[in-house]
């Protein structure tokens, strides 16, 4: 087995090192990129790149601010039970 | 006009999303969608090579995680040898990496399921059309 064959098998063999901490929430933006690029490619009958990423970057923009105001207010709720 | 047989269209409908699981974007590239079908394949499989590049071949786990694995087995077949390797190689993975990692996976396989359906929709319409005017 050659180096490249071994570091490839070694990337998908070992986890990678993730805390638990706010930087690993930004792991849900390339899901949600890939979300908001699949979801249009299966609405949109035909296909023009600026058309399409247009679309992708306001649905991609509008599930990230709904996540965002989402959070928001469960902090803002949480503080005012605790409190 | 001409007509076709319920029994051919089902068949038709069922090639098309039998390829669209085999290969995520099969289905469309049979209809002649190549665009889509890049798009969709490109997208599916980064999203779930990400998922097992965070939490290793561990993440599928057809013993003790059942409905991720269901979900994750939507991206292609080639899931349920994954799945051996995963069995027989004894890759644990916890926490964190496990939790991202699954829903990397299964997300991809959600995605490829709604696909999936897409290729079907569009098959369908495609042979409810008239046929040679």
């Amino acid at each position: 087995m050659s180096i490249a064959d071994a570091f490839i098998t070694a990337s998908f063999t070992v986890p990678e090192k993730i805390h638990v901490d706010p930087h690993s929430m930004l792991w849900l933006l390339p899901l949600v990129a890939a979300i908001a690029i699949v979801y249009k490619t299966t609405k949109i009958p035909k296909i023009k790149a600026v058309n399409f990423i247009r679309e992708v970057v306001i649905l991609f923009g509008s599930i990230v601010v709904f996540m965002v105001a989402t959070a928001i207010t469960l902090c803002v709720l949480a503080w005012l039970i605790t409190e | 006009m001409a007509s076709r047989s319920k029994e051919d269209n089902l068949f038709y409908l069922l090639i098309v999303g039998l390829f669209g699981w085999i290969i995520p974007g099969g289905g469309h590239l049979i209809l002649g969608k190549n665009k889509h079908a890049i798009i969709i394949f490109v997208t599916i499989v980064l999203t779930f090579c990400t998922g097992l590049y965070i939490g290793s071949v561990g993440v599928i786990n057809s013993v003790n995680a059942k409905p991720w694995f269901l979900a994750q087995l939507m991206n292609s077949p080639a899931v349920i040898a994954l799945a051996y390797i995963s069995k027989v190689g004894g890759y644990a993975v916890y926490a964190r990496p496990n939790e991202i990692g699954q829903i990397y996976t299964s997300i991809a396989g959600l995605l490829n399921l709604l696909c999936i359906v897409n290729a079907i929709y569009w098959a369908h319409l495609r042979r409810m059309e008239p046929v040679g005017d």
